[in-house]
């Protein structure tokens, strides 16, 4: 029997998912080349979100044009946060250091550091509260397709997720840039030896994460028709999650978790109560890291 | 020491005396009384304890210009709870070691006003939440008071409201928290003894802004109306996305909806929202349009029913304290704020049980008409 119900749920889940995938292609990139979570992607994302509502609210331009803005600002994050949290790390280049656990982990905390103080200060700027987008520009117009509900906004962040996916893995296969990053990532020390410069890579990495980050900040509230300076960390913990069951490093892997994780929680809520749903979500990373330590789609040795 | 520092010193003693005595003179006459507010000032719910800053602000001054209480100021201090229980706890443990505070005002959910309240009971610092309605509040001791009324009755109120209009079968959808439960239990009741049906009921959990899957999982039951306990950024979240997921189930809420952030937020998706209120902002009575006249005057917003509530709140404090005089302290705090009766407030005339210090209010019916809330005749 077609469930009309049951199918809007699985569409309901798997824009849930998307938005998880975009946050999570960034995160993992990031991830793949520094091995270190960079705890301010959520406020990349966030960030990204403001900038393109302040932009809509001052002139309305048409949405490519608030998307290429978002861009920018992005990179400008990126690089921004790049020199700020990580590169006082990377400062001694001896072997010793380079090596160090120690001085990689620190930027797990400088990153929270970054994180905390952005969100701050946008709340003190914006306040804590909600901020509408403008309704003209919102992606929540309902598309009825048969039985089934859909939203503009779940079509274009349908078509983001592709395309930035389709961008990401010919920038990685296809450019010279992509082709540092995967070096970088494979074996920082043995690309620094080759002549790789490491440190614009690291950059360009972190610019490119971020340009994706804020991007999805600005199509997701978009597709919401809010901003609030917390709306970071609730996707932001769920791409991780999808970012370590899909191996840490592998950007296929984090986003077919992603998906995976938002389908899991909409089925889930139709036997559970919503706030059960996210026991799914914990659960099943639980279950990933007994009977798969190394995530389900990571082991290989290319790590981005 | 040599004696130029000798002098110097002796000249700033001169000096420090004569500030002293001069500072003196204005504190024999005006004998400084202070109310503590814990709300929430950061984090998710700084928006509630912004309001309220700002209501509580206005009342303080306004009173002490009035001269309601000659011989003594009243002044505010106020504390972050970040709508934490365990701040709201340590906050409750500094502003009973003060002894300047004779009462305290707050906090904003029921969570954090309930933990609190635990210190105030054994102190034996009377407490007056704005907004905290969970029914088991005011019974932790005789020190806890409230200034809203609880679900227990605005949950039949609703209840029978939409009974008379037709709606047998009802689905709920209320935030998973102590309130959220006070939502959920007093309305089932009520539509139960009411000869209705409640079709089901989702529990989300705060923070939670995506409310598809629940809608959907609401609307397979076909209930004849749906009915809201949540705050307006969650219930605006909610509307817009029952308008995309093309849900046509008439809605009812809380009064706690009751925001124009609501329809700011939420657009044409919040038009044909029911719900009933103690506070409407375009209400014609003096005192109401005197209060907004002024907030929006002060700060450039319409008051929202939070607002109101403190308002309300804090002065029904100051009105306490004039009725006792400056000689006022926290037991004759307590007893004054018990008998208050027929305070002509802002979110209605307020009477506190001298027993069960449970507010009574009126209530009026709103609907969300073309971006406007419209009182239901």
């Amino acid at each position: 029997m077609f469930d009309a119900f049951f199918v809007q749920q699985l569409v309901n889940g798997f824009s849930v998912g998307l938005v998880y995938a975009l946050i999570a292609i960034g995160f993992t990139l990031i991830f793949g080349v520094l091995n270190v979570v960079n705890f301010a992607h959520g406020e990349v994302y966030m960030v990204g979100a403001y900038a393109g509502v302040v932009l809509i609210t001052a002139w309305a331009p048409p949405l490519i044009a608030v998307v290429l803005f978002v861009m920018a600002v992005g990179a400008v994050a990126g690089f921004g946060l790049e020199r700020l949290a990580f590169k006082p790390f990377r400062r001694f280049q001896d072997e010793a250091s380079l090596k160090s656990k120690a001085m990689r982990e620190a930027t797990l905390l400088s990153s929270l550091a970054v994180s905390i103080i952005v969100r701050e200060v946008v709340e003190k700027v914006f306040g804590g509260a909600m901020r509408p987008v403008p309704f003209e520009s919102q992606l929540t117009d309902p598309v009825q397709i048969g039985e089934l509900s859909f939203s503009t906004g779940q079509f274009v962040i349908f078509g983001a997720a592709v395309a930035m996916f389709a961008g990401l893995q010919f920038l990685l296969y296809r450019t010279r840039i992509g082709l540092s990053i995967r070096a970088v990532a494979n074996n920082p020390l043995g690309a620094k030896y080759v002549g790789i410069d490491t440190d614009r890579t690291i950059i360009a990495t972190f610019v490119v994460g971020s340009v994706m980050g804020a991007v999805a900040g600005i199509l997701v509230a978009l597709y919401y028709g809010s901003v609030f300076p917390t709306m970071g960390f609730a996707p932001g913990v769920k791409a991780f999650v999808a970012m370590v069951m899909g191996g840490l490093s592998s950007i296929p892997g984090a986003v077919i978790c992603a998906i995976f994780l938002g389908l899991a929680e909409a089925v889930a809520t139709e036997f559970l109560a919503q706030g059960w749903s996210e026991m799914i979500a914990y659960g099943f990373l639980l279950l990933t890291l007994i009977f798969f330590p190394t995530g389900l789609f990571g082991g290989a040795r290319d790590r981005v | 020491m040599t004696l130029s520092k000798t002098i110097r010193g002796a000249l700033a003693g001169v000096a420090v005396g004569a500030a002293l005595s001069m500072a003196a003179v204005p504190a024999l006459a005006q004998k400084t009384i202070a109310l503590g507010y814990q709300a929430p000032l950061t984090g998710e719910m700084s928006q509630y304890g912004e309001v309220f800053r700002n209501s509580a602000t206005m009342a303080v001054e306004q009173f002490n210009k009035s001269g309601k209480l000659p011989g003594a100021t009243v002044v505010l201090k106020f504390e972050d709870s970040k709508n934490d229980a365990k701040e709201g706890v340590n906050i409750a443990k500094k502003f009973v070691d003060d002894p300047e505070i004779v009462g305290v005002l707050g906090d904003f959910s029921s969570t954090v006003s309930m933990a609190a309240a635990q210190v105030y009971a054994q102190a034996g610092l009377p407490q007056l939440s704005q907004t905290a309605s969970h029914p088991d509040y005011v019974k932790i001791s005789e020190w806890q008071f409230r200034n809203i009324t609880t679900q227990a009755y605005e949950g039949p109120f609703v209840a029978k409201w939409a009974l008379g209009e037709g709606k047998k079968k009802i689905a709920v959808i209320a935030i998973q928290n102590d309130w959220g439960q006070s939502v959920v239990s007093n309305f089932k009741d009520a539509v139960e003894k009411g000869g209705g049906q409640v079709t089901s009921v989702e529990f989300y959990n705060p923070g939670n802004r995506d409310f598809r899957t629940i809608l959907t999982k609401v609307a397979r039951e076909k209930p004849d109306a749906i009915y809201l306990g949540m705050f307006d950024e969650d219930g605006a979240s909610l509307l817009q996305q029952r308008r995309q997921l093309n849900v046509q189930i008439p809605t009812y809420a809380t009064s706690s909806l009751y925001s124009p952030k609501l329809i700011t937020l939420a657009g044409p998706s919040s038009d044909g929202l029911k719900l009933s209120t103690t506070f409407a902002s375009d209400s014609p009575e003096p005192v109401v349009k005197a209060y907004v006249d002024e907030y929006q005057a002060r700060y450039k917003a319409v008051p929202t029913m939070f607002a109101a509530q403190a308002y309300d709140a804090t002065n029904i404090m100051l009105a306490a304290i004039a009725k006792v005089g400056p000689t006022v302290d926290r037991k004759s705090l307590r007893d004054a704020l018990a008998q208050t009766a027929g305070f002509p407030g802002v979110t209605g005339e307020t009477t506190f049980d001298p027993q069960t210090r449970e507010p009574t209010k009126t209530l009026a019916r709103m609907e969300i008409k073309g971006g406007q809330f419209a009182l239901v005749k």
